[in-house]
This record gives structure tokens, C-alpha cells and sequence, in this order.
């Protein structure tokens, strides 16, 4: 067979992304969990662990006596007494309320029903958002507008009005908490369900969805078993949310005496509402007893600020940019780098001594050496850069290829600064050389960076297809960039200029009122060009500037590209996967694997007579359009993960020539054939017998 | 060519138009995407077709409309040479299944590979004997092995080479006749895209299963298919045998494809016949849709659809260059042209 196989013992060193579920550990949901733990331990334990009765009256330590408001002198009553509420004591650790009742117990045994009512509704109100939600989503056309106008009825009733209208109307309401919760839960809804329709309806056409549709699976089955799985995080959270809410919502009706009262008949459930609610009937505030009514309000207060704490780390768990945030900030604290800036520029933090570098080769524009670039700080820091060198030389393309995970973006963006942390450089120098003097770019301050970019540097990159602004036209957008770096341009003079530039890229001049949406995918790129070189730079710094147009309109474009590099005389640095194209284009190349320039050469030399058995594999990748077919193999294995790369040589488990040094020791970019080339490979160290597949001759040596 | 024995599934004067709303509020006026439009295509036991064009061509839909995921809106399509059923029973399903572009996006991330594998085969009952059996046969089949660690792994703890090949597992899971590819390479890395090619291959060669290769991209579709067939604008203007397609372009849109496609091979710079970018397919050109970037057009080009000319054994192109000038003077004045051609006679004998 053919196939290459993809064996486990292949995949293992360099494919083991261990996404294991992890929650987030910050100390925000570390204390969110422990809140909301202490609740649930004393709503199951605490009906045993009270040490009285929620309703006994303690005549023991009655002290004093406190006339029962509208009784005694000058009322038709005789006098009648409560006894004096007592502060906290040992007999009593919250003391006891105007009845002789003890706090402490009404508030232990209180956390029962009040944490039974919110987690009960929440699971009907979930369980009622997600029928509503998930059908609505899924099905969609008259089911989905018939069910989302009865959401939109509810989310428009206000919700603590009709839960008092109801509360008070349905009979014997107080009196169980069922029926409360039930109650609860029509009010809370119909927001959940929102969002999750919305969820499902991006998830109805994923392709998953689909992929199951095609294999004849039922509708029902693919709900429940493709769906809802993708939903648990959002239905958690909005478990959690909707359980806040009832608790907020059983203790407002309570306070208002309809969640039921355990004096009532039939008698309701002691819960902190009631609490409050008595302590607020009794003058509790007004006689400064905080002990009474204080507690309850806490607990309330804090079991909300647990759920929404826990809430919070769910949140961080759904969106991993948040997780991103919250995890490496503080390391990026700790190493002293100011995460937030608004205007982005990597940082730099070299252990070493910057490398002596000497004079600037006389054509060299950009001059990058030695370049390491980490994700991350410290120990969890991935290396997505090592060690590399590259020279923009005047008027030239280099072409940097590789896979995705290469780095050959961050490369290229770190050289120029323009990574946010976690990214950070840690060793290496970066030279630019402007007209008016050579700039280090990793000593540079912010305004020498800022002078440089744009007019110097200019970067189109992989997603500019949305980089232009879609809400001003294009022509205003020139205009904008102009009136910035170019002040003594009148208003006329820059619309000039922004026209000569749409016509030096293929456009004609009129779009210049248009909108981003109004033109086409190649004419937005042709628009990022002509921008990037409206300032006439030195370098221009292309991210697989084609990599998402037609072969047509890519072929266009680079054909233009080319035409203005020999006109304006600019060093071009053009990132692409693609290497058959990258052949045509480039004077030179680089390719990289796993984070390090491993062969550098001038591009017929490298295609013709690769010296790094992955560029020969690499090259081996690209059907020919010519010729009689054969099959071919490609190259066995996947590539490497940068959390987990391969020991010695990255790309030795896919080498079919691999060394026994290979495995231990990393070939640094050394000399090879003259002066021309460079390759990092232990095959080429002089002491092996070169394949003969890496040892064609090279046609640059021949013609020389 | 040799007799050519009957095809496993043919799409017959396929027409796919989508309405999009034009202008804004309830009463905006609805038009037509003519996504496709009189497309016929055949599909081969043992063979790998690919159908090649630029994004927008409609090459995608054609692959859904044999796939029966969507409906044509005319034509129709045909498996083992019965129309196929409406509303895509499974036992449709079981013979011609579907390999998703993006194989981040096309398997369920809370799921195991063994639930990708099982379902398809609980679903057409083949879920009767050893399912675990099944499902690691599967897995060899795709040359993921040792298949008990792959059954147990989740798609995140792939790469996107492992997780295409348990894709392409989870069609073969109900025994199809027919693959239908939509741009199964063009998300994964360049160094395994061939590995995967490699395994169509052999599932050609092996399991004779018919094959719809869809790319935009020809020097692959070149390396793998049999058969090409060049999509421009919603309709199809060329087919051959692939070779002789790269070799020997006959349609003026195909030998701009070709000339645009990247090869390092190329002693000079290519020269682009053909400039622009595709037209909406809202308002489509008249005549040949090609007309207005075509360096060779004629007059009646912008006035009139060209006929599909056979130009060589199996090679097929719709353009008026390929009708000689006494036909197309004829044709203008209401002869049907071509009368006497290849095309017209097969489709006389059906």
C-alpha cells in the first residue's frame, strides 16, 4: 500500500495536545466553589446540626420585656410584652430574635429551603430554555418564530411584577415550595432560551451537524447527541445565573410575606426571606438588632456572590481568550510586562547578552539575528521561534515557507514589534536600516517604533481581506493615513496621491468612494497594498497575502506586486505555504520548521537542489502540472506540536534519512556549496555520505 | 474510448438557483443565485472525477446536489440509473456518502472517534455484530493504527491529517458505492495533503468506489482523478480525462486556471489570458458567461450559450471555437448545432 501510515508511534512525540478538561484554578472560583460548598453542606446538614428549634422560644433567658407595639397605656389593650431580643452569647452565637427564637438556627435551617426553591427552579427554568431554545434553534422556520415569540412575550413582562402577581393569586403558593419554584421558574426562562437558540442555530450548521444529517441520522438523535453535548457549558452557566435569580427572587416574594410563613396556615418553610421579613415586621432595624435581620442579608449577599464567582470561572472556561487573560496576566506580572497596553508592541526581555553583530551587510535592509521569540513567560513559555537569522536585501523578495506552527508569522511580526504578550522576545537583535540611519527595533522606544511602521515597515497581512474599516469608504481611509504621516499634503493633494495609488495596484481611481463591502476579495487586498505602500516603505512584509483568493486573482496579484517592487525598489518578506508558488516569485528562500530556519538558499538553487531532506519532501508535496503522473509520497507524519517538539532535530521522526545524532543533538544553519546557502541538517556536517536525492547539483553553482 | 459501462450515480441537467433577498424590509424583491445551472455529471465504479473550479463555481453544490442534501430545482439525479428517492431516505445514505472540507469543523468535539465510527453503523444495522471489531477495521482501513488507541481518542487530540482520515472512516462505515470529496485537502498541511490523496487512491483502486474529488485546485486534481471536469460561473465548460484536460486545454477558461496555477516549473513568467474575476451569478452574462474575460470572444459568444463540442475521444468543451463557422452561422439562424456531433448521438441512443 501507499499509504502512509500515521501510526500512533509516529504521532506520539510530536501530536499530544492535552486538552483535558481543566477548570480554571484562580482564586476567584476557588473561592466561589468554597462559598457555595459551606451553603450546601448546611442545607443538607443543617436541620441536625440547629442547636434549637427554628420555632422554640428560649423562656430560660428571657431578661427584659419589650412592649408589643399597639398594647399597654393609652390603647384599649392591656399591656403585652416580648421579650428584649439578646445579642450573640454562647448560649445563643447570633442571639435570638423578639420571640425568644434562636438566630442561628432559623438561619441554618433557612439555607434548606432557600437553596431547595433556587436550584429546583432553575432546573425547571433550564430544562424549560432548553426545549424552547434548542427546538426553536434546530428546527427553525414557523416553529422557531411560533416559540421564540412566547420567549420574547415573557423577557418582555417585567419579571418581579408578575412573580408578585402570581405568587399572590395561585392558591396555597406560600405554602409549598414547589409551586414557588414553579412559579420562579416561568419568570426565568425565557432569557436562557435566547441565547442557547442562538447557540443552536450557529451549531445547526456546523459541519458536524451536517456530517451527521448525511449519515441518515434521525432528528431527535441528532439534538440530543450532536447538539446539547456542545451546549453544556452554556446551559451550566445559565444553570448557575438562573439559580442567583431564584434565590434573589424566593427571598424578595418571602420578604413580601407570599413565599409562604412557617406561622401561616397551612404553614410555609423557614427561609432567609421570612427571616428578613419578620426582623423587618418587629422593628429589628429601628431597635438595633442587627444580630436578627443582618445574617440573612449576608447570606444572601454572599451565596450570591459565590454563584456569580463560580459563574464567572465558567465563563472563563467558554471563552478561552478570557482563560488567556486570567492565566497569563499574572505571570506577565510576575516577569514585569505590562500585559494592557493600548498600542501594541512585544516585548522584549533578553537573558543573554545581545550578540556582537558588526557592520550591516552594504544591501541588507532588515538584518534579524538570532531571533527567539516565547508564548508565554517562565516555565508554561513555548518556544514558537528559535535562534533565527534572515536578511532583507534591498529590492529583493525573500520567501518565508512552512506549515501552519512554523512561526514563520511571529518571525516576521516580532522583528517588526508587532505581537501583543503573551509574546515576548528573549534573545536576538533586529536592525532596520532607514535613509536616515540604522534602527534597532528591539531597543527602539515607542515613537521611534511608530516613525518606523507604516512609513518604513509595512505590513499586509493574512486577514486583511477584514482589515480595511467597513464603515467608512476606502478613499477616506487613504485620507486618514495620509493626513497622519504626510501633513503637507493639501486635501487635494491627497486624494491624488490615494488615486495614483489605486492605479498603480489595478484599480481605477472612482472606487475611491466605495465602500469595503462593495469590492471584491481581490480588489480589498489590492486596497491593502496600494495603502501599505502608499508611504513608499522600504520593506513590506506580505502574511499569505493570497492565500484565501482564487489562483486567477492570486496570479494577478503577484504579478502586480513584482511589477512595483522593481519600480519602487523595495525589499518584500513574502510568508506563504505554499513553496511551488513561493519558487517562482522569490530571489531567495527560507523555509522553517517548528519554529527555526532550516535551510536558506537563492530559489532555483533551493528547488532544484534542496539540501534539507524536509524541503526535498516539502517540494515533493506539489503535484506537477506537467509530465507523466507518478505516484507520490508526501511526507509521513504530521507536524509537530510546539509544546511537546521532538528531541534533537524537530523534523527527525518524519526524516527517512535520520542520524543517530539526529535524535539528540540540533543542527544549527551552517554553510553548504559557497557562500550561498545555508542548511541545518547533520547529514551535510561532512562526515556522511550525502543521500543523492540532497546532492544534486546546484544550477546557480553551474552558471557561475 | 471504450464502451462505457453504465454510470453508479449521474447528475442529469442539474439546476440549483438560490433566492436571496435584494434591498431591505418585508417586500424586498427576491432574485435568483444561479449556483448552478444545467450541470450533467457522471460518476464512475473504480474512478475519481474531480471537479475543478474557483470559489463561487459551484462546484460544492453540485457535490451536495449528488449528495442529495439538496434538492435541484431542475434535472435530476440518478443512482444505478433509478432516480433517486425524495427526501433522502437512508437508504440513499448508504450508498453515497459525503467527506467534509474542514475536518476541525466536521466531527463533534465531545465525542470519540468510536461514537463517529458506531453511529453510521447502528444507524444502517450493521451494528448487530462486534461494533469495536468494526470500528477498528474502519480505522485500519484509513491507516490509523493501532485503531484501539485511535477509537478512544477525541477529535481535539488529532491533527488534522488523523482526524480527516477518521472523516473519510465514518463515510465508509455503511459500505457506500460513492465518495463524494469536497475539498478534502485544502484545510490540512501541505506535507500530508498527498497522504490523504494517497488513500482516495487506494479506496478507488481497492474498494472500487466511485469518487467526486471537488477542488480548486488542478495540479491535485490532476495527480488524483481520472477524470476532470472544469466548473466557471454555475456551469460546466470542460471534460476530459485528466492528463489530457492539463496537457491539452481546450477552453479558454481552463487554460487560464491553468496558467494562473502555481508551477515552479514554468521557465517565464505565465502569461494570463483572461483578467477578472468571475461574474455575479445574480446577473450573469449572456451568452457564455466567460465572454467578457475571454481573449478569443466572438459575437456570438455574448449572444448565444455554447453547444457542448466534443473535441477529441472523452473530451468535452463548451465553446464556439471548438464549432466550425459554417455551423455557427447556421446555429444563429435556428439549426441546432452540432447536429452531427458525439454528444448528440450518445444522447440520442439514451
Amino acid at each position: 500500500m501507499t499509504i502512509d501510515s500515521t501510526t500512533i508511534a509516529q504521532a506520539e512525540p510530536t501530536f499530544q495536545r492535552s486538552h483535558t478538561v481543566r477548570l480554571p484554578r484562580s482564586p476567584k472560583v476557588i473561592g466561589g466553589a468554597v462559598i457555595v460548598a459551606i451553603f450546601g453542606l448546611f442545607a443538607a446538614i443543617g436541620r441536625w446540626v440547629a442547636p434549637y428549634s427554628p420555632d422554640a422560644t428560649d423562656t430560660k433567658n428571657w431578661v427584659q420585656h419589650v412592649l408589643v407595639p399597639g398594647t399597654g397605656p393609652g390603647t384599649e389593650f392591656p399591656a403585652n410584652y416580648y421579650p428584649l431580643p439578646l445579642g450573640p452569647s454562647a448560649a445563643h452565637w447570633l442571639g435570638t430574635t423578639v420571640f425568644a427564637q434562636d438566630v442561628f438556627s432559623q438561619l441554618v435551617t433557612s439555607t434548606q429551603a432557600t437553596l431547595f426553591v433556587g436550584l429546583l427552579a432553575a432546573a425547571i427554568a433550564t430544562g424549560l430554555s432548553i426545549f424552547f431554545g434548542v427546538t426553536a434553534g434546530y428546527i427553525g422556520g414557523g416553529t422557531d418564530e411560533g416559540l421564540s415569540l412566547v420567549a420574547n412575550v415573557f423577557l418582555a413582562i417585567p419579571g418581579l411584577p408578575l412573580l408578585i402577581v402570581l405568587a399572590d393569586y395561585v392558591p396555597y403558593a406560600g405554602s409549598s415550595v414547589i409551586l414557588v419554584a414553579v412559579i420562579i421558574a416561568v419568570t426565568a426562562w425565557a432569557y436562557s432560551a435566547r441565547v442557547l437558540r442562538a447557540q443552536t442555530l450557529s451549531l445547526r450548521n456546523r459541519d458536524f451537524v451536517e456530517a451527521a444529517r448525511v449519515s441518515g441520522e434521525g432528528r431527535l438523535r441528532i439534538i440530543v447527541a450532536e447538539v446539547l453535548p456542545n451546549l453544556i457549558p452554556i446551559v451550566a452557566a445559565s444553570f448557575l445565573y438562573t439559580t442567583l435569580y431564584a434565590i434573589y427572587a424566593y427571598v424578595a416574594i418571602s420578604f413580601l410575606g407570599l413565599g409562604g410563613s412557617p406561622t401561616s396556615s397551612p404553614p410555609g418553610l423557614w427561609n432567609w426571606g421570612e427571616m428578613l421579613r419578620e426582623g423587618f415586621a418587629n422593628n429589628a432595624v429601628r431597635g438595633g438588632w442587627w444580630w436578627w435581620w443582618a445574617p440573612p442579608g449576608v447570606c444572601v449577599a454572599a451565596l450570591g456572590t459565590g454563584l456569580a464567582l463560580l459563574n464567572f470561572g465558567l465563563d472563563e472556561f467558554i471563552n478561552p481568550r478570557l482563560r488567556i487573560a486570567g492565566f497569563t496576566g499574572k505571570a506577565a506580572r510576575k516577569a514585569g510586562i505590562n500585559s494592557r497596553t493600548a498600542t501594541v508592541i512585544t516585548p522584549v526581555m533578553r537573558k543573554s547578552a545581545i550578540p556582537p553583530t558588526g557592520a550591516m551587510p552594504a544591501d541588507a535592509v532588515l538584518e534579524i539575528r538570532g531571533l527567539t521569540v516565547d508564548y508565554g513567560y517562565g516555565e508554561d513559555a513555548v518556544h514558537a521561534v528559535s535562534d533565527c537569522d534572515l536578511v532583507l536585501r534591498r529590492g529583493k523578495v525573500l520567501g518565508l515557507a512552512g506549515e501552519s506552527g512554523s512561526g514563520k508569522t511571529t518571525l516576521a511580526l516580532a522583528a517588526v514589534r508587532l505581537l501583543r504578550p503573551p509574546a515576548v522576545i528573549t534573545a536576538g537583535a533586529v536592525r532596520f536600516r532607514s535613509p536616515k540611519g540604522v534602527v534597532d527595533m528591539l531597543d527602539a522606544t515607542q515613537p521611534q517604533l511608530r516613525a518606523v511602521r507604516w512609513s518604513e515597515i509595512a505590513v499586509v497581512l493574512q486577514s486583511s481581506l477584514n482589515a480595511l474599516n467597513p464603515v467608512t469608504s476606502v478613499g477616506a481611509q487613504f485620507d486618514d493615513l495620509l493626513r497622519a504621516h504626510r501633513p503637507l499634503l493639501g486635501r487635494s493633494g491627497r486624494a491624488d496621491r490615494a488615486g495614483e495609488l489605486l492605479k498603480m495596484v489595478g484599480i481605477n481611481p472612482d472606487r475611491l468612494r466605495s465602500y469595503p463591502h462593495e469590492l471584491s476579495g481581490g480588489m480589498r487586498q489590492r486596497a491593502m497594498i496600494a495603502m501599505a505602500l502608499a508611504l513608499d516603505p522600504q520593506v513590506v512584509i506580505l502574511d499569505e497575502p493570497t492565500t484565501a483568493l482564487d489562483v486567477v486573482t492570486q496570479r494577478e496579484i503577484i504579478e502586480e506586486l513584482i511589477g512595483l517592487r522593481d519600480r519602487l525598489g523595495f525589499a518584500a518578506l513574502f510568508i506563504t505555504h505554499d513553496l511551488s508558488l513561493l519558487v517562482e516569485i522569490a530571489d531567495e528562500i527560507a523555509v522553517m520548521y517548528a519554529g527555526r530556519v532550516m535551510e536558506r538558499a537563492p530559489a532555483a538553487s533551493l528547488f532544484h537542489a534542496p539540501r534539507l531532506p524536509y524541503t526535498h519532501g516539502l517540494l515533493h508535496c506539489f503535484p506537477p502540472l506537467h509530465g507523466r503522473r507518478a505516484p507520490m509520497e508526501g511526507i509521513p507524519g504530521s507536524p509537530p506540536d510546539l509544546r511537546d517538539l521532538p528531541t534533537g532535530c524537530a523534523f527527525h521522526p518524519r526524516c527517512r534519512w535520520a542520524l543517530e545524532q539526529c535524535r539528540t543533538q540540533v543542527p544549527q544553519l551552517s554553510l553548504v556549496d559557497g557562500s550561498r546557502r545555508e542548511v541545518a541538517c547533520w547529514l551535510h556536517d561532512g562526515g556522511q555520505t550525502v543521500p543523492d536525492e540532497l546532492a544534486r547539483r546546484d544550477p546557480m553553482l553551474v552558471a557561475q | 474510448m471504450t464502451k462505457p459501462s453504465a454510470p453508479i450515480l449521474e447528475g442529469q441537467n442539474l439546476v440549483k438557483h438560490f433566492w436571496v433577498k435584494q434591498g431591505r424590509g418585508p417586500f424586498a424583491r427576491r432574485a435568483p443565485i444561479r449556483a448552478v445551472d444545467n450541470v450533467s455529471i457522471r460518476l464512475d465504479a473504480g474512478k475519481v472525477t474531480a471537479l475543478v473550479g474557483e470559489s463561487g463555481a459551484g462546484k460544492t453544490t453540485v457535490g451536495r446536489l449528488l449528495a442529495q442534501v439538496v434538492r435541484p430545482d431542475a434535472g435530476r439525479v440518478l443512482l444505478d440509473g433509478k432516480p433517486a428517492p425524495a427526501g433522502r431516505p437512508r437508504s440513499y445514505a448508504a450508498q453515497v456518502q459525503m467527506v467534509f472540507q474542514d475536518p476541525f469543523a466536521s466531527l463533534n468535539p465531545v465525542h470519540r472517534v468510536r461514537h463517529h465510527l458506531a453511529r453510521p453503523l447502528q444507524i444502517h444495522g450493521f451494528g448487530t455484530g462486534d461494533v469495536d471489531a468494526a470500528v477498528a477495521d474502519l480505522l485500519r482501513r484509513v491507516a490509523l493504527k493501532p485503531p484501539d488507541q485511535f477509537a478512544s481518542k477525541f477529535p481535539h487530540e488529532l491533527s488534522g491529517g488523523q482526524r480527516q482520515r477518521v472523516a473519510i472512516a465514518r463515510a465508509l462505515a455503511v459500505r457506500p458505492h460513492v465518495l463524494i470529496a469536497d475539498e478534502p485537502v485544502s484545510m490540512l498541511d501541505v506535507s500530508i495533503r498527498l497522504g490523504v490523496l494517497n488513500l482516495l487512491a487506494d479506496l478507488r483502486d481497492e474498494e472500487r468506489l466511485a469518487i467526486l474529488y471537488v477542488t480548486h485546485d488542478i495540479a491535485s486534481a490532476r495527480y488524483l482523478a481520472d477524470t476532470i471536469s472544469v466548473m466557471y460561473a454555475g456551469q460546466l465548460v470542460e471534460s476530459a480525462p485528466s492528463e489530457r484536460l492539463t496537457d491539452s486545454p481546450a477552453h479558454p477558461y481552463t487554460q487560464l486556471l491553468l496558467s494562473a496555477a502555481p508551477d515552479p516549473d514554468r521557465p517565464a513568467p505565465p502569461h494570463l489570458a483572461g483578467r477578472g474575476a468571475p461574474p455575479s451569478l445574480l446577473a450573469p452574462p449572456s451568452g457564455c458567461r466567460f465572454h467578457p474575460r475571454c481573449p478569443y470572444a466572438m459575437d456570438i459568444c455574448k449572444r448565444q450559450a455554447p453547444p457542448s463540442v466534443t473535441v477529441a475521444d472523452g473530451h468535452v468543451s463548451a465553446c464556439w471555437l471548438h464549432v466550425d463557422a459554417a455551423q455557427r452561422t447556421s446555429s444563429e439562424n435556428g439549426v441546432p448545432v452540432g447536429a452531427g456531433s458525439h454528444i448528440d448521438k450518445e444522447k440520442q441512443k439514451r
